[in-house]
Formats: C-alpha cells, structure tokens, sequence
C-alpha cells in the first residue's frame, strides 16, 4: 500500500487545486482574464489523474479475499471472528507534518488513504472537472471570472482535505472550508440582494450544524485524547475510531463521566452532518443557495459538499453503530427529510428548485441508508446520485443558458426541438433519478430499499413512496420542458448575464420576435465545451450503477468493505445489523452458501426491485397524464386540493417557521443585549468619561476665558508652585 | 564680588523681573503689556551680568556674550510685537488685550 | 574678598528670614495692589505708592543691615538699583503709556549704570544704544500714533483710554507676582550659600581690569561665538522682513515680467474674517479657498 505511486504523490491531490487557486486568484485579475480557467484546469486534471491512480493502483492491490461463511443463527460469530482474526484493512496513514502541537492536543496534517477515501476523490476530483471544464462555458464573459475559477479551485482543495484527512481537526478544516467557498460561490452575484441573503443564510444554518460538529470533536478530544482517526494506522489501536469500540480496554479504563459522555458524540458529529447535507431542519439553504451559478449548484450543492455529511457518519462509524439511540435519529431524519423535501418538489416551478428539493430528498435517503448502518448502499448512492444530479443541474444550466435566464417551466415547452442533445441528457438524467432499471439511480435505490425492508419496513414504505413522489416530480418537470407544444421565454429574464450580448451581438433584438421557436432556435446553441462534459456525466449517470453489480467479487462494496472506518464498525455493530446481505462485501453476500439465506437474499432483493420499479412507473405515468396528456388535469387537481396545494407551495411554512421561533427570538435577545451595552454598560462608561469632562468644564468656564494674560497668571501660578516644591 | 554682592543684584534682577511681571498681567495696553516685558528682560539681563562678574574667567564673557543676544532677541520682539500692535489695532480700533478673546475652547 | 560661610547664614538667618521676606512681600503686594492704575481716586494710588516705596526702603535696610561689617558696595549701586527698581515700578503703575515708555527710558539707563559697576561698559553702552535709542523711540512713535488715531477717532478726554487706566484683577496678579518674588528672593538669600565659583577668575579679572574688557569681549565674540552671533544677525533681518510685511497697508503683487506691480487688496481689511488676511502668491487673496469655509 505504501509503496503506491498514488500514495506517494497523495499530498499533490489538495496541493494542485491550491495552487491552481492561488495562481487565478492572484494574477487572474491582472493578467490571466479570459484565460483564468487554466490554472484550475490544470489542477484539477491532474488531481482527477493522481486520484485515479490512487484508486486503481489500491485495486491492483486489492486481494479481493475470501471471508468466511457466515451462516444464519450465528450472528456473534461475525463480531467474534473479527476480533479474534488479526485484521489488516486496506489502509495506510499518512503524516506529512505536525500542524498543531500544544501540550497533549497534537495535530497531524495527513492523510488516510483507504478504499472509502479513494472513491471519494475520484467523485469530487472527477466530477469537479468534468463541472470546471463545463463551467468555462457556461461563466463565459462573467464579471469576476477568475474569481469564480479561484473559488472553484479553493473548493476542490477544501473537500479533498475534507475527504483525505485522517484526523477531526483537519476534517474540520476541509469542513469549513468547503462552507466557506459555498458560502463565496452562492454570493457569487453578490450584487443582487436574494444571492446574497441566500449565502448568508447558508453560511448561518451551517454555523448552527458546525457548532455541533465542533462541540462534538471537542468532547472528543476530551474523551479520547486524541483527535486522530486511526493514529499510526488502523490495528494499532491508537486512533479514535478504534478506541471507541464498544468491549475495548480503553472505554473500560475510562472515567465514569466520561463513559456517560461518549453516547453524546455522535448525535453533536450527527448536528453537523445535518447542516453540511441539508437534512431537516437544517436543510433550509439549500434551495436559497440556488441562487449562485448553476455549475456551483452541481458541484457543490449536489454532487460534492452537500455528501460530506454522509461520508463522515461512514467514516466516523465506530463512534455511531453502538448507539442505537443516534442510528434511529439519522435514519429518521434521512426519511422524513427524503419524504417532505419530495413533497415540496412536487409544486416546485423554478428548474433548480426542483433540483434542488429532490437532492434533500435523495441525501436524506443516504441518511436512511447509513442509519440503517448500510454503508456501502449509502456511499454507492452518494456516487451515483453525484453523476446523474451533476448532469440534471448542468442540464438544467443548459436550458436556462439557451432560454435568456428563465427557469421557470411555466414559460417553457416542447424544448426537445429546440435543445435536442440537452433533451437527451436531461432525459438520462431524469430515468436515473426516477429510478427505471438500468440507470443508476434505479441500483443504488434499490440497495438502500432493501436495506430498509430488511431492518425496518416502515422506513421502507416511506421511502418506496417517496421513490414513487421523485419519479413523479422528475418527469413532471421533463414533460412540461421538454415535450408538448414549442413554447420558449422571449424576454430576458431579470439580471441575465451570461455574456450573451457579445457572442450574439450580430443579431438585432427584434430578430428574436419574428417567430419564437426560431428566435430561441437562433439564439440557444449548445457550445461544445458545455455538452462534452455532460455527455459523460450522462454515461456515468447510465451505467454508475454497475459499479456495485450484486455478487460480482470486485465490486464498489467489496472495495468500500476493506476500508477499516467499515470494518472496525461491524466490530462496533449490534446485532440488529448482522443481516449478512446488506453488508459490505468482505462480511457477507460473496460468499454466502447457505442456501436458506441466498434464498432469501434473492427473494428479497426481487421483491424490493419490483415494488421499486413499480412505484417508478406509477409515478412517470401520473406524470405523462396530469402534464403531457392532459395538461388542464394537472391544474384541475391543483383546484380540487387547495389546503394541500397551500401548504406545497409555501414549503410546510417553514421558513416562517424559523422566521418566528429562531431569527425573531435572536433578534429580540439581540436588541435586549444592545440595550443593556448600549444604556446599561455605555451608561456606566459614559458616567465615569462624564466626571473628568464635568471637572474640565468647570475649569474651563472659571479659568479658560480666552485672556492672554490670564494664562500668563496660570502658568506663573504654576511656575510658583514648582519653585515652591523645589526649594521648600 | 562677594556672595553678598552677588545676592543684592540678584535682587535687584529679580525685582525687575517681576514688577515686569505684574505689569504684563494688569496692564491693558498691548504696548504697556510689551513694556512689561521689555522691563523683564532688564531683570533677566541684570542677572546674567551679575552671575558672570560673580564667576569671572570665561563666565564673565560668558554672562555678556548671553545679554548681548538677548538684546537681539528684545530687537527682534520689539519690532515684530509693535508691527502686530499695529495690526491688531487697525483691525479692532483699540489696543486693549481684552479686545481679543478668542483663545478658548 | 571675604566669605565666612558660617557666620553669613547665621546673620541672615537672623535679619532676612523667610518670614520678614513674607511679610515685606504681603505688604508690597498690597502696595502694589493699590498703586496700580484703577477706578480709585488719586489720594488711595498715592498711599499705594507710599507703601510700596515703604517697603522697599525696609527691605534696602534689612539688607543693608544683612552686610554690616562686610566689604559691599558703593553708593552708585544703591542710587542706580533704586532709580531702575522705582522707575520701573512706574513703567507698570503709570495710566499713561507715553509716561510707562519715558519711565522705562530711566530703568535702561539706571540698568546700564549697573552694568558699568559690573565691569560689562560695553554692554552698558550697547543697553542704551539699543533700547534707549532704538527699541524705545519705537515704542513712543507707536503710542503716539495709537493714541492719536484713538483720541481722533472716538474723541477720548485727555486722560486716556479706559483700559489705560484701568487695570485687570490686580489683586490676583499681585498675589502671584509677589508669591514669586518672595520664592526668589528667598532662594537668592537663603540657598546662595552653596554656590560655587568657577573659572580662573585672576586671569579674566586682570583681563578685564586692566581696560582691555570690551576687547577681550569683542574677541571671544567673534571667534567662540562666531556663528551664534552671526545666526542672532539672520534673526534680525529676518525679524525685521517679517515687520515690514506685517505692517504694510498694502499689498503689492508681481503679475509677470510684463506689468509692474499690482495693487490687490488692502493687507489688513477692517472686516473681522480671518480668512480676509492676505495671502501671498494669488491672485485674489480673499477669494482663497480655505477647507472650513
């Protein structure tokens, strides 16, 4: 493992998206201009490169070997097996220096390179370029260009040291850092006041999530005395997430408050995961943060930053499984969040809100999914979910770069024959998340589903119907857009500027009002360096989901199963998650040779696939009739429910909600503490300025009284004084 | 020269000095007010003369050297201060100092 | 050339103590307070006067009686001090500044006297030649121009203006000015025991007694205090531009080799505005733009 070309040059991976950054940053303004794309190309091709090699080189390395037969009955045995067999994961730890040193808190900055991390590179690496290759397209002619390259830039560096970093602290560091740069990216137009109330209240609702990730990582240090995960690497039994399983001799010698401390960790690491990942109730900004450029949306606010939360519980699980009590909270909250932000997708108008709901929705399935302690279902959907999102977004972007800045599917129709390569991503993208068989999304799903019909059949049928509600808010959307009647915007909408006025400066406004379909014709071409990049986003959002093709040995859960963040939580496990079959790889379906239980692996992963594709069905051929077919019935059914459509269209009211039970209250306790700074302390201030001032008024007005000569008699009084003091 | 002699013209000085110092401090006149401290230098230089007759030696030149600058000093006053008097009185029509009060806060 | 340290304080400690110090100056004080120039008739000005003369001829005695049996001075110390300290005690009690000017001419000349007892005959004559003839015949053309302008313009009786003849807070001022001369005078005749004599006082002493003092003065003038003395000439001529800028009545500018020069505004206008003082190198002074304004 160490020996890795990928291992070796791991530090390039952060490094190169830095320097990137720095360089557009730095010179970008002054000299690079229009080519401020370049450093950030650069970087992030050959961070996407290295991680690759990484990741192929740890397949190579890869034994895929054979676990022993677990056979039903005999749960404990799993946990028993693996404490007694001396195991060696396929991980190394990586220290290039010591960051912090004060006393006993001491900081590696390093690296931990397993399976889970190598997977996670190549998702933010990979699609990172893909997303800056697409976004020199789509930010062309942009005020402030380099900026959005150096904030790009910045923002790969943050999230591969969010991935890559094998301590809390400095996962915490890549954890604001990624805030930080969606915080920057969503205030991207910052001169338009929504963008900029949008990035405040990302950055706020994060605060509240990173507070509790920072309480968490305290009282982790606290307890562990350590903040590293592995320490000198996993089986050395030194690093956090080892210490912490259950039945180890370090909780045994603990102190007894701080036994009784360790089942908080996880629900204050849990606060944090919620922020970054937009589960209720801190899901709040992420529709808002729509607001920045579409590109920082796929990136950032899909595909990337927004799965952090979902990779720490994995990476963090020993610290989660023992408590039951926390994987309840996060399952959930994931489902309940999958189901409601479903709903407000339902009678969403706006193309990125849609987008933007149904990706609450599907991290709240990963939340299920890893609640469930279904790791590998829960990264494997976070993969797939990264390419097929990525491409809906950046379709999305497409379309509204074709239609003057409108995104409103009220305002549009029939743009199959207006954008017809756009018409078939966006078709791609659309099956993948619906959930049809063969694309990916369908896969991933379906693991999640069985997961849950294992474990627990009401968050099964909760999801399932929530599959059903995606698949119908997926293809309302692409029959309202993309089929029917031609119907395309002719105004520009307000504050579009995407630099169309000097690619189409040729063409005389009112051209665009001889017919409509060919004014829009005319004008949305799709550049090259748009589509390219979606083209194979579109092949990964079809085909990610033979990744982890069931009982193939080498596949993503047999990879992901090596990785000891999952190895060392089946040690942590409580038996409620020994289902052999959901597990990763090296504890269970490979090999399975009890026919009892191949039967009923097989059974249930039928069941689920057929109720699953199923409710995809139903859901697209609700959408086809209420929005294809008869578009008035739609409407009609709006009508009928209008308590029901209320409540959908004002998102649950909560925004107001927040609005009155947290921004007002603040605000009330704001202006009390601004009155008692302001009348109490400033008045007790301004009394003892107020004494002297009083002193030298007086002064002022008895002696001060603008006569040369009366200052003379001063300073000679003076003078006296002196003499006085000498001499006497 | 004895202490003693030293002493009475110290005394002397110091009494110039002074009664220059009263006058500076009562008088309204601005040309009386630089009067006052013409008749202060004449203490001042009193003293000069006295210390260096007292010390001899290069004090002696010294003490004179001292006087002959300050009657520079009192040249160079006198013909300022009067030019500003003049000034001051065009503007005002008046010499009395209490007439500029403006020197305050 | 007699010092008996011991003996010395003794005696003074006995007739000029600090108390008789204080004492003799609460009652000049109050002499002075009186004498001074006020709305006071002349009778109360005259006992002022009385009381101030009073105890100055107390004080002569106790210092006179302070030195008996020692080698002091002559007569002409005692005649010139007195004449400087009494006419310089008009120059400031005087209602009429001509008077003050005149009064202060005798101070010069009684100073001067002094001088000559110290062996400083050169600066005797440089005191007379620059304050009685020059620095003083300005003082008189100024008041005399002053109070003509004056008694023309608002037509004042004789006996002057009113802040001539009153004084301000004489009381105050007294109190103070003779605090001071008490902390003086208590310092000269109380703590002058310790001073020491420096110099090689044989050498300058038969220099300068042998009548060759204005020269070695001239000498060490010239080549130790070259360029002090040179750098006090720059001041005068400095000085003097400065007076004669400061009391133009007009203002003359240069626009140009071609024209000669122009007549822009009167240097000092009659109006209150500061901003109205001319400022040289424009145009139009009172049309300089100041930031406040």
């Amino acid at each position: 493992m160490e020996n890795l070309v990928g291992v070796k040059l791991a530090y390039l991976i952060p490094l190169l998206p830095l320097i990137g950054a720095m360089v557009a940053g730095f010179l970008g303004a002054r000299w690079l201009k229009e080519k401020s794309h370049w450093p950030i190309w650069i970087g992030v091709g050959l961070s996407a490169v290295l991680s690759f090699v990484l990741l192929f080189g740890m397949i190579g390395k890869w034994p895929g070997r054979a676990v022993a037969v677990q056979k039903p009955g005999e749960e404990a045995s799993l946990t028993t097996r693996v404490l007694s067999t001396e195991f060696k994961a396929m991980a190394v730890s990586v220290n290039w220096y010591q960051w912090i040193e004060a006393g006993d808190f001491k900081v590696e900055a390093g690296a931990l390179i397993d399976p889970l991390t190598a997977v996670m590179l190549c998702v933010v690496c990979g699609i990172g370029l893909l997303i800056t290759i697409y976004a020199a397209g789509y930010m062309k002619g942009e005020k402030g260009y380099f900026r959005f390259f150096a904030y790009l830039g910045l923002f790969i560096f943050a999230m591969t040291v969010l991935v890559m970093a094998n301590n809390f602290v400095l996962l915490y560091l890549g954890w604001e850092g990624v805030g930080l740069c969606s915080y920057l990216l969503i205030g991207f137009y910052f001169e338009k006041p929504a963008a900029r109330e949008a990035a405040k209240k990302a950055f706020l609702v994060n605060r509240i999530g990173d507070f509790g990730f920072g309480l968490g990582i305290m009282l982790i240090f606290v307890i562990f005395g350590t903040v590293s995960f592995f320490g000198n690497g996993p089986g050395t039994n030194s690093g956090v997430l080892e210490l912490a399983i259950p039945g180890g001799n370090f909780l045994g010698a603990l102190e007894p408050w701080k036994r009784q401390a360790i089942p908080w960790i996880p629900f204050l690491l849990m606060v944090g995961a919620f922020g970054k990942s937009a589960q209720f109730p801190l899901y709040v900004w992420l529709p808002d943060a729509m607001e920045g450029p579409t590109p920082v949306s796929a990136l950032i606010h899909a595909a990337t930053m927004v799965t952090a939360g979902v990779y720490m519980i994995v990476r963090c699980g020993t610290l989660f499984v023992p408590n039951s009590a926390a994987m309840f909270t996060i399952a959930t909250v994931g489902t309940f969040t999958a189901i409601f932000a479903a709903c407000i997708a339902l009678r969403q108008f706006d193309l990125k809100k849609v987008f933007a709901y149904s990706t609450i929705s599907q991290l709240g399935f990963m939340f299920a999914a890893v609640g469930l302690w279904s790791p590998v279902p829960g990264i494997f959907h976070l993969v797939t979910h990264a390419f097929f999102k990525a491409l809906l977004f950046l379709s999305s972007g497409v379309v509204m770069h074709a239609m003057l800045g409108h995104l409103d599917m009220r305002k549009m129709s029939g743009l199959r024959k207006v954008l017809p390569k756009t018409h078939l991503l966006m078709l791609t993208g659309c099956l993948a998340l619906a959930g049809v068989p063969i694309f990916a999304g369908f896969w991933s799903k379906d693991e999640i589903l069985v997961s849950a019909w294992v474990y627990n059949k009401g968050i099964f049928l909760v999801l399932l119907f929530t599959a059903f509600l995606t698949a119908y808010y997926t293809f309302r959307l692409y029959f309202r857009v993309f089929q029917g009647p031609v119907m395309v915007p002719t105004e520009p909408a307000e504050g579009h500027a995407h630099g169309h006025d000097e690619e189409h400066g040729h063409e005389p406004v009112d051209e665009h009002l001889q017919g409509q379909a060919h004014a829009a014709a005319e004008h949305s071409h799709e550049p090259n360096i748009m589509i390219w990049p979606l083209i194979v986003l579109a092949v990964g959002a079809a085909l990610a989901g033979f990744l982890n093709w069931p009982e193939r040995e080498k596949s993503l859960g047999g990879f992901l199963g090596e990785s000891p963040s999952l190895i060392l939580a089946h040690l942590a496990t409580d038996a409620r998650y020994n289902a052999a079959y959901v597990l990763p790889v090296p504890f269970g379906a490979e090999e399975i040779h009890d026919a009892a239980v191949r039967r009923q692996m097989h059974s249930d992963h039928l069941k689920v696939a057929l109720l699953s594709i199923l409710a995809a069905g139903l859901g697209i051929y609700s959408a086809y009739s209420l929005h294809l077919k008869n578009r008035s019935r739609g409407e009609e059914l709006v009508a009928r429910y209008p308590g029901l459509t209320r409540a959908l269209e004002a998102k649950f009211w909560v925004d107001e909600v927040y609005q009155a039970a947290v921004v007002e209250p603040l605000r009330g306790l704001g202006r009390l503490f601004y009155a008692i700074d302001r009348y109490v302390v400033d008045g007790f201030v301004w009394l003892i300025g107020f004494v002297p001032q009083l002193f030298g008024f007086t002064l002022k007005l008895s002696t001060q009284r603008g006569s040369l000569q009366g200052y003379a008699v001063t300073m000679l009084l003076a003078v006296v004084v002196i003499l006085l003091v000498l001499f006497l | 020269m004895t202490v003693l002699v030293l002493q009475r013209y110290l005394a002397v000085g110091a009494i110039l000095f002074v009664i220059g110092l009263i006058g500076f401090m009562t008088r309204r006149n601005l040309i009386v007010l630089f009067l006052s401290t013409e008749l202060m230098f004449q203490g001042i230089a009193v003293n000069f003369i006295a210390f260096g007759r007292y010390h001899m030696g290069q004090g002696f030149f010294h003490g004179q050297a001292f006087v002959v600058f300050l009657l520079v000093i009192a040249a160079a006053e006198a013909s300022l201060a009067l030019g500003l008097v003049v000034l001051l009185f065009r503007r005002r029509n008046t010499l009395d100092a209490d007439a500029w009060r403006e020197l305050k806060g | 050339m007699l010092s008996l340290p011991s003996t010395f304080s003794l005696l003074a400690a006995s007739v000029l103590s600090p108390v008789t110090i204080l004492i003799l100056c609460v009652v000049a004080g109050v002499g002075t307070v009186l004498l001074l120039p006020g709305k006071r008739e002349a009778t109360i000005r005259w006992i002022g006067g009385v009381i101030l003369l009073a105890a100055l001829l107390i004080f002569i005695a106790l210092v006179v009686r302070q030195g008996a049996g020692q080698r002091g001075e002559g007569v002409y110390f005692w005649l010139f001090s007195g004449i400087a300290v009494i006419s310089a005690i008009r120059v400031v009690s005087h209602a009429k500044p001509v008077y003050s000017a005149l009064y202060f001419v005798l101070t010069v000349l009684a100073v001067a006297g002094l001088f000559v007892l110290l062996w400083a005959e050169f600066m005797a004559a440089a005191l007379i030649l620059i304050y009685a003839g020059a620095i003083l015949v300005t003082y008189v053309f100024v008041i005399m121009l002053a109070s003509q302008a004056h008694s023309g313009a608002t037509g004042q009786p004789a006996e002057g203006a009113e802040y001539d003849r009153v004084s301000r807070e004489p009381v105050l001022a007294s109190a103070v000015g003779f605090a001071l001369m008490g902390v003086l005078l208590f310092v000269i005749f109380e703590k002058s025991e310790g001073m020491v004599r420096g110099g090689n006082a044989a050498v300058a002493g038969d220099a300068a007694s042998e009548g060759g003092a204005v020269r070695a003065l001239g000498a060490y003038l010239f080549s130790d205090q070259l360029l002090t003395l040179e750098l006090a000439g720059l001041l005068l001529t400095v000085s003097m531009v400065g007076a004669v800028i400061i009391a133009r009545r007009y203002v003359a500018e240069g626009a140009g080799e071609t024209r000669p020069e122009v007549i822009v505004s009167p240097a000092t206008p009659l109006d209150d505005d500061p901003h109205s003082i001319p400022v040289y190198g424009t145009r139009n002074p009172v049309a300089k733009a100041y930031p406040e304004t």
